[in-house]
């Protein structure tokens, strides 16, 4: 009879809910192991699945080549690494279950988010109660770090690389009127919203601002609108996919307006190669110089390539730093959490393949130089760097 | 400057026009909605660029592409969708939509996430007028051309060839029209290959206009183009055609003008639910009788 | 706790799938833009307790109520037009409020909204209290399911799904049974989207986005529409499936489209529907105890 079973199948879930309820507040199952020859496991969860498994499948890469490097010189003081990644599939319900499991039955010691703002904010908490170090990749919600001692910021927070970009427009481009056209997420949004408010304290005026959706593809209606304004540059906080149309459309246009963006179209196969030649000329703010002489950024460059047969981008860059920048607290303090965490806080003037880590501060932002790259002959070379110290210092608060 | 506006309107409907033709076809015949129509936009799209590279040729990846899809909708229409027509019709919305979700998620493991360029190599000249502020892409040609040939098509098909009479007999009561002789079978699979064959081509004229294949490229037009027919009064092409049109020149021209006050792709719904409040049958639609 | 977790998130998608079970399944009216209804619940649980100070206690009825408030309209709307561009207007209602969600200050915009945890009688909740809560939500609207077929609402409802006219001429107005079904579904997944906010400490637009209305009805479907226990079974399995089969999760979005399809090609009437294959199991290790005949 059709009520027994839907009653059966309650009682059975009710009694399991209620097992488990039994069990709150425990540490875990599995406590990291203290002092053996045991692999020290760090965590990750990335995007590989959903709308973002470009990304996913980049930093996922990244990682990986991390963690073989790390155990090719060593391993930690003879211990090797054992990477626990984990699918988010985007969605931040995903992250709180894998920050859960990595927390109490994984035994992690540390972890990295490869993943968007969303879903490593809703994540975050969990390590900052666990008391497991986490470093965010590239995310760039302003909360992330908020939380607490625990949480780490790999990338540029929004307001430096907003500022920096507006440093670039004012000094390095001249640019005395821009329009600003960004993804309406955090991300585009705190960057267009830092740089207006940089570039017009020193006399700039923004003539225009404009957003759109991650999947917009169609930019006529907007660039012919910002054409008939005239302004000296275009600032656009945007994705590959995204910025890969504003350039096509926008040379198909004769626009010839100058364009800076940002690290979100650091990308060679989904900005450079779908733009084709119209991004030759395009400067972003990011964190890779290829020219840089850095050998850190050099073997890495070198190493990616050879492994995923196509060149970095700056999601990878910054993945593959949270691991060595972990490895390297590790190294120096101890593989437990607590000196984990500690060891983070030490760092100075690390040398890593997005730059030289100055250190990070009280809050877990990360200190350092802004690279500047152009797109010359299909490819991100050198422009400039920011060393400003005005610029590049996060807000600790 | 309005009338690059209006242009663009235009090439932007006409677009969506033919991406949700295949969903109109499959609806007037069996009165179901096909979301994993936005699958074939893909794998048009897909197969084109792999005989492209493969061949070189942009004329072999555009046969392959629409031919080999147009076969596949044979094939969703054989298994999938004629055992389920007699149940109801959440069953094979849900089984479109799975096969949907299934087909994308095949397209990233089998090409990856990244996108790719579907480069026909064509580089179809532009051409400007600078008096009035306009510039006419040559891409815009071709997505204009195609749809008004195909639509064309479509129109000498349903309503001057005997296959056409056939659709609409079947399309207006299956029952009636198999005991009049037609085999309604072969005209059901035939709906669907022509419903595929469209959204291939649509999707590999979207491919080429952005230069961009990538497994999410139906994410959009699967649920938009059901604002589109919905909108047109489900099942009638032109309904659609002009459905198309209106949203189109919609979303240009509040981009264009306003600026977005909500997303591109919820403007779509806005236009729809708007509409229905008005007209519950859509624009073209017929009045319910009841 | 990593099992409390996935209880919750069990929990959570449990009241989804009953709760649109009762438009979809009871009422008979499609609706795939549910997650709408859940998010519009969690954002007034978290404006309400958030910038208003409300208790939580106040706040969860509160945004039942607020979802409902839509609900009810949607349902109105739902009478006058046919059934397929009902669902497509779901659809649409889902875009349209998450559209909302993402561009309106108020609702935080892209940058979402961080929610507090609830405070009650002195408890300030954790997994455990959240829990507890989904447990005791979940009885009650099982027990409200279970009562449904059988009673005055029920029968009314089954009569508009199946036959509109008929229903009418006996004297039931079927518009009031469809905007009645679309109040009570529609509050209930607004109280799910309260405990969701709450449980998850930050929300976002993207939650609640057309893909999760689409789980939430696939949940429905696979389970078995119109059944008392089918929408639980597809909670739970559509819920359980990503943790249990993590090592395969590169695939993950294969099985499930996959597995869709297979069920519907094979199973539309879910797993619980009627002659279901899991339910000819069911029966028939039932009679076996009963020597022979089957009874009545």
């Amino acid at each position: 009879m059709r009520n027994k079973f839907s009653l059966i199948l309650l009682a059975f879930v009710l009694s399991l809910a209620l097992v488990v309820a039994g069990c709150g507040g425990g540490a875990g199952d599995k406590k990291p192991a203290a002092e053996s020859k045991a692999p020290v496991k760090i965590g990750f969860f990335a995007p590989v699945t959903g709308p973002a498994a470009a990304d996913g499948d980049s930093v996922t890469k990244a990682a990986k080549l991390a963690v073989e490097k790390i155990n090719k010189t060593g391993g930690i003081n003879g211990r090797q690494v054992e990477l626990v990644a984990y699918d988010d599939n985007l969605k931040p319900q995903e992250a709180v279950s894998i920050a859960q499991k990595l927390t109490t039955k994984d035994g992690v010691v540390a972890a990295v988010s490869g993943s968007y703002s969303h879903t490593t904010r809703a994540a975050a908490p969990i390590f900052e109660n666990a008391k497991i170090p986490m470093i965010a990749a590239y995310a760039l919600h302003p909360d992330i770090t908020k939380g607490g001692d625990y949480v780490f910021r790999q990338s540029f927070v929004g307001t430096a690389q907003g500022k920096a970009g507006a440093f670039v427009a004012i000094n390095m481009l001249k640019a005395k009127t821009v329009a600003i056209l960004n993804v309406d997420n955090d991300f585009g949004t705190t960057l267009a919203d830092s740089f207006a408010q940089y570039f017009e304290s020193k006399g700039g005026k923004v003539v225009s601002r404009d957003k759109f959706t991650m999947v917009e593809k169609e930019f006529n209606p907007v660039l012919t609108k910002i054409k008939q304004l005239k302004p000296d540059l275009i600032y656009m906080p945007t994705y590959s996919g995204t910025g890969a149309q504003i350039a096509r459309q926008a040379k198909e246009l004769n626009l010839g307006i100058q364009m800076l963006g940002t690290e979100g179209i650091d990308s060679t196969m989904e900005f450079l190669k779908v733009s084709g030649d119209s991004a030759n000329g395009i400067i972003i703010t990011t964190n890779l110089n290829r020219d840089s002489k850095l050998k850190a950024t050099q073997d890495f460059i070198k190493d990616y390539t050879a492994m995923a047969k196509h060149a970095p981008d700056m999601v990878a860059a910054s993945t593959y730093d949270c691991f060595m920048v972990l490895a390297e607290a590790m190294r120096k303090n101890g593989p437990e959490p607590e000196k984990i965490k500690d060891g983070i806080y030490k760092i100075k003037d690390f040398e890593a393949a997005t730059g030289i880590i100055k250190g990070y501060n009280k809050l877990g932002e990360v200190t350092k130089n802004v690279q500047v790259q152009v797109v010359k002959n299909g490819a991100f070379t050198y422009y400039g760097e920011i060393t400003d110290a005005v610029i590049i210092t996060p807000p600790d608060k | 400057m309005f009338l690059q506006q209006i242009i663009n309107g235009i090439v932007v409907g006409s677009v969506y026009a033919l991406t949700a033709m295949g969903a109109t076809l499959v609806y007037g015949i069996m009165r179901i909605l096909d979301i994993s129509n936005a699958g074939a936009y893909a794998i048009g799209a897909y197969v084109s660029f792999f005989f492209l590279m493969q061949t070189g040729s942009p004329i072999v990846a555009l046969v392959a592409g629409v031919t080999l899809t147009a076969a596949f909708g044979f094939l969703v229409q054989k298994f999938l969708y004629a055992p389920l027509m007699n149940k109801s019709p959440n069953v094979s919305l849900i089984a479109g939509i799975g096969l949907f979700i299934f087909l994308q998620d095949f397209l990233r493991l089998v090409a990856g996430p990244q996108a790719r360029e579907l480069n026909f190599g064509t580089l179809l000249p532009s051409i400007q007028f600078p008096s009035l502020q306009l510039t006419l892409y040559g891409t815009w040609f071709l997505i204009l051309g195609a749809t008004a040939v195909l639509l064309f098509i479509l129109w000498y098909l349903l309503n001057r060839s005997p296959i056409g009479l056939a659709w609409r007999a079947t399309a207006q009561d299956l029952e009636t029209a198999k005991a009049m002789g037609i085999n309604t079978n072969r005209v059901v699979a035939f709906n669907f290959i022509l419903g595929y064959g469209f959204a291939a081509v649509a999707g590999i004229l979207v491919g080429i206009l952005y230069n961009a294949v990538y497994p999410t490229m139906g994410d959009v037009p699967a649920y938009k183009m059901l604002a589109v027919i919905v909108l047109g009064g489900l099942g009638n092409p032109l309904g659609t055609v002009l459905a198309a049109l209106v949203i189109g020149m919609a979303e240009t021209l509040i981009g264009g003008y306003i600026g977005f006050f909500l997303p591109r792709d919820a403007i779509a719904f806005v236009v729809l639910i708007l509409i229905l409040l008005w007209r519950p049958q859509g624009l073209l639609g017929r009045r319910r009788t009841s | 706790m990593y099992e409390q977790v996935i209880a919750i998130n069990v929990g959570l998608a449990m009241l989804l799938a009953m709760s649109l079970n009762i438009i979809t399944g009871f009422a008979g009216q499609p609706t795939l833009g549910h997650a709408a209804f859940y998010g519009i619940g969690a954002y007034t649980s978290a404006l309400l307790t958030a910038k208003a100070g409300w208790p939580f206690l106040l706040a969860l009825p509160a945004s039942g109520a607020m979802a409902a408030l839509v609900g009810v309209l949607l349902g109105l709307f739902s009478v006058r037009v046919r059934e397929d561009f009902l669902a497509v207007t779901t659809i649409g209602i889902n875009f349209v409020i998450v559209a909302i969600f993402q561009y309106v200050q108020l609702f935080g915009a892209s940058l979402g909204l961080a929610v507090p945890k609830p405070v009650v009688f002195g408890i300030r909740f954790g997994n455990t209290e959240i829990l507890i809560l989904l447990i005791v939500l979940n009885l009650l609207v099982y027990l409200f399911m279970r009562h449904l077929p059988n009673s005055w609402l029920g029968l009314a409802l089954g009569g508009v799904r199946n036959d509109e006219e008929a229903a009418a001429s006996l004297g039931f107005n079927p518009d009031h049974y469809k905007v009645f079904a679309f109040g009570i579904g529609t509050f209930i997944a607004g109280m799910t989207g309260s405990v969701y906010a709450h449980f998850m400490g930050f929300i976002s637009s993207t939650d609640f986005s057309f893909p999760v209305s689409v789980g939430v009805l696939s949940m429905a479907v696979l389970g078995g529409l119109g059944t008392v226990s089918g929408p639980l079974l597809g909670a739970i399995i559509l819920t359980l499936a990503p943790e249990v089969f993590r090592f395969v999760s590169d695939y993950r979005m294969l099985v499930y489209g996959g597995l869709l399809v297979l069920m519907m090609r094979f199973q539309p009437q879910g797993m619980v529907g009627d002659d279901s294959w899991l339910r000819q199991r069911w029966d028939a290790v039932r009679t076996r105890g009963k020597g022979g005949a089957r009874r009545g």
